[in-house]
């Protein structure tokens, strides 16, 4: 591959920079939510020309990370320094970062979707000429340049929102690079969508461009270990908000890596299952061979009542896929859903719900939550069949003291229920939205990640309320980001691994633990 | 003392502007002898009610974040359907009573119809009722270029006729209408299957609420309301014209919208489209009362309406809300 110049890409013109000159550095830097502390007094250089990994769980705080140092959001304490230039936090903002050189690529690039490939690389900034006519001949050959380089199967004429997410990435990167000349660059998750070939030749470009500019830094954002150790000179393992360790990455192995992200603490927050070893009732749901052909393949498991199974995996490991089949959200091409012994095929998640089957969607605010109603509203609205008459007139007042039971019952904080479910805290919302897939009495729960984006001190109230209560009648099949909480609450543990189930890890197996699960989902391990 | 009249007021301006808006046309009214006097009231109320059955069935409408241009071509096409079908086809055969369920039966297919092709189909639904509007205007022109007069007294009787001499059956029908409409929004399964997927239709789709099924069952109400405000302008004229409501879907989205319903889906009460509709009916009582020159009654008439819709847009920003999500 040959390198073409661009104009604005003219390294010539820059002075050769010492090798340990730094291109950004953290000092001590601090920041606290309502009761988190996301980003804790950390410590970081990234050294001019050099290739970054940062690498940790999900809710280790790498975003929160990267968003401060593109000035996304303020830090609560803590210095920024990029380049020579001391940043002053309180009034650090994303234009200022932008005039400094920091640019964030995040993993969905906010592109506008109907505009072309070059309008939208030259937003804001065409080449021009004096009277303000727009030179499009040079515009076009440089977009043409940067799709050559990235190798992009795209035309500088194309509307942007037609190209697959992993392209938008890439051209992304492409204008950080070429056109806005950004000397600290930071990669969310880039990868991960990403070929093994395109990998490679994004990696091999990336270094000859370091070598071209030694005067940019690139920091790789991943929770995929194999990846970081692949691309990175040097790697930061975060956990807890904390920077734990800089380790270069060719003296260490992905199982040393591995153990720094788990590290060792364990935090007890969930009563463990108090079932006895009694023995086991019929599973109340059997699937067997379900499949969809893209995401997940020959699934089987079974789920008795009083059990909770959680399915563990990296994002497009094909656990949400195997939640959307069962819920009526996804239609299988292969296998069967049993639910009491009867083959049942979901076609909507009210067809879900009417069959037995409740399903709590991940993004609570866009999936979930009906604004501007009332907590009332939200706690009945899968349920308002069972206080209608035959004319579908409600009995409004046994409707209410149903939901003012659930919400006493689940403690959600709120004033009434007749108050706007917009008022409550996230926690609270999701505490409404539990008691609405348990107001219709399913045979199975489904729970996409129950305790995402719930405050800590809810997490727990959550978790033990599917342990102790959704569980008792009905089986509960959930996943989560964290392990541990798997780990608190799951009889059972399905590991997924590109689309295929590759361990089940039983309550009391030696090998139930938070260490192998991660190290299996990464497909370090094999069990 | 003082921050609870400052409650009160926000609280009037953050639910009940409209409200607020309408008791300060009725003291202007005041000053105009014969406002108040029975007669004249009843008479607003009369002139109302046609328009108010077409903004109660843009109101549901809107609320499923759709929206419905043809309802001022059903108003005038499923009572003359069902007239010349009664009259002309029938040659009077049957009772003429009968226009009646008839009238209320073609609105409701002419709904149906809407609703199925814009939701089940996935046509944009100002397309299809911008086509269904067009459509419908034609055949009423077709089938009564000259209108039709002196009609029997069953067919007028709901829009015409008085009970105790005092009280226009049309305003009964119209109050026993919006009574109904508050039952369907307040105590009704689909209510709350309007106002959930208005507000947020994935969410609702997830919680098990069959969007396709309630859209096209509001679709197939607002084409009934539709037909009931058309019989009620036929009787209060005694005659269909080829010209009945026609420029009127302008003004029905200017009731549901002063009104407090939302274009975008979801918000708006039953209370507040009653009272944006007497505010529009009042606003033109009082321009008949001032005796305003009919050649600058349009531009009058405008400007008010732009005053008053710019309060009532104040509700939505006023609102006590903690923050922005």
């Amino acid at each position: 591959m040959v390198m073409h110049r661009l104009p604005e890409a003219d390294a010539g013109m820059i002075d050769p920079i010492p090798a340990d000159t730094a291109s950004f550095e953290l000092h001590r830097l601090r920041k606290q939510f309502p009761g988190v502390v996301a980003v804790n007094d950390v410590d970081l250089t990234v050294r001019c020309g050099e290739l970054h990994g940062i690498i940790g769980r999900n809710g280790a705080g790498k975003s929160v990370l990267v968003s401060l140092i593109a000035g996304l959001i303020r830090p609560s304490a803590g210095d920024i320094q990029i380049g020579r230039t001391r940043v002053d936090g309180r009034s650090y903002t994303p234009a200022r970062a932008h005039d400094l050189g920091v640019s964030l690529i995040p993993q969905e690039p906010k592109f506008a979707p109907l505009l072309s490939v070059t309008d939208n690389i030259f937003m804001g900034r065409p080449a021009a000429t004096r009277l303000g006519l727009l030179q499009l001949a040079p515009m076009t050959r440089s977009v043409k340049h940067i799709i050559d380089m990235l190798d992009v199967a795209a035309r500088p004429g194309d509307a942007m929102g037609d190209l697959p997410i992993e392209a938008q990435q890439l051209l992304a990167f492409g204008k950080a690079f070429y056109v806005e000349q950004a000397k600290v660059i930071l990669l969310d998750e880039i990868t991960a969508s990403l070929s093994r070939q395109r990998k490679q030749m994004l990696l091999d470009l990336l270094r000859e461009m370091l070598r071209q500019r030694p005067d940019v830094s690139v920091t790789l954002i991943s929770h995929h270990i194999a990846e970081i150790m692949e691309f990175c000179d040097r790697v930061t393992v975060m956990r807890d908000g904390r920077a734990v360790e800089t380790i270069t990455a060719a003296e260490t192995t992905e199982r040393e890596l591995a153990n720094y992200i788990v590290g060792d603490e364990k935090i007890v927050s969930v009563p463990p299952p108090s079932r006895g070893t009694g023995e086991r009732r019929a599973p109340v749901l059997r699937v067997a061979g379900l499949g969809d052909g893209t995401g997940v393949r020959d699934l089987s498991f079974d789920v008795a009542p009083g059990e909770v199974v959680g399915l563990a995996g990296l994002d497009g490991s094909g656990k949400e896929e195997a939640l959307e089949m069962l819920c009526g959200l996804r239609t299988p091409t292969t296998g069967e859903i049993r639910l009491n012994g009867k083959a049942v095929r979901p076609r909507s998640p009210g067809d879900a719900i009417q069959l037995g089957i409740a399903y709590l969607p991940k993004n609570r605010e866009r999936q979930a939550v009906i604004q501007n109603q009332s907590v009332e509203v939200n706690t009945l609205i899968s349920a308002y069949r069972q206080f209608a008459d035959r004319l579908g007139l409600l009995r409004l007042r046994e409707a209410r003291s149903s939901a003012e039971a659930r919400t006493e019952a689940l403690a959600v904080k709120t004033p009434s229920v007749a108050t706007p479910v917009d008022y409550l805290s996230g926690g609270n919302k999701q505490k409404v939205m539990i008691n609405r897939i348990a107001m219709t009495k399913p045979a199975v729960f489904v729970l996409n990640e129950p305790t995402r984006g719930v405050d800590i001190a809810s997490k727990p109230v959550l978790l033990t309320t599917v342990r102790t209560e959704l569980s008792v009648d009905s089986g509960v099949v959930l996943t989560s980001e964290s392990e541990e909480e798997l780990i608190d609450v799951c009889d059972r543990i399905l590991v997924f691994f590109r689309g295929d189930v590759v361990a089940r890890l039983e309550r009391g197996d030696p090998s139930f633990t938070v260490q192998t699960i991660y190290k299996v989902m990464q497909g370090v391990e094999s069990p | 003392m003082s921050t609870q009249l400052g409650r009160l007021l926000l609280l009037i301006v953050e639910r009940h502007l409209i409200w607020a808006l309408l008791a300060v046309l009725v003291a202007i009214g005041l000053s105009v002898p014969g406002f108040l006097s029975v007669r004249n009231v009843i008479n607003v109320l009369w002139s109302a009610a046609p328009l108010g059955c077409m903004v109660l069935g843009m109101f549901f409408i809107l609320l499923t974040a759709e929206l419905d241009l043809s309802l001022e071509s059903t108003f005038a096409v499923a009572p003359t359907v069902a007239i010349v079908l009664m009259l002309d086809w029938l040659n009077g055969s049957l009772w003429a009573g009968l226009t009646i369920p008839i009238t209320l039966a073609l609105g409701l297919l002419i709904g149906f119809f809407n609703g199925t092709f814009a939701v089940r189909l996935g046509v944009n639904a100002f397309l299809v009722t911008l086509a269904t509007l067009l459509t419908l205007r034609g055949i009423v022109i077709f089938l009564i270029p000259e209108g039709v007069y002196y009609l029997p007294p069953e067919i007028v009787f709901l829009g015409g006729s008085r009970v105790f001499d005092l009280i226009p059956v049309a305003v009964i029908v119209w109050l026993a209408l919006y009574a109904f409409a508050w039952v369907l929004i307040n105590r009704h399964r689909l209510g709350k299957s309007i106002y959930a997927l208005g507000n947020n239709a994935e969410a609702a789709y997830i919680a098990g609420i069959d969007i396709a099924r309630s859209k096209v069952a509001v679709f197939t109400l607002a084409g009934m309301f539709a037909a009931v405000g058309g019989l009620l302008e036929v009787g209060r004229l005694s005659s269909v014209t080829a010209d009945m409501g026609q420029g009127d879907i302008l003004m029905v989205f200017a009731g549901a919208i002063l009104g407090g319903t939302s274009l975008s889906g979801g918000v708006g009460r039953v209370g507040g489209i009653f009272a944006a509709v007497l505010v529009i009916a009042i606003i033109e009582n009082l321009m008949n009362l001032y005796g305003v020159a009919p050649s600058i009654r349009q531009i009058v008439f405008g400007l008010i309406l732009l005053g008053a819709i710019y309060l009532a847009s104040l509700q939505g920003r006023l609102r006590l809300r903690p923050e922005a999500r």
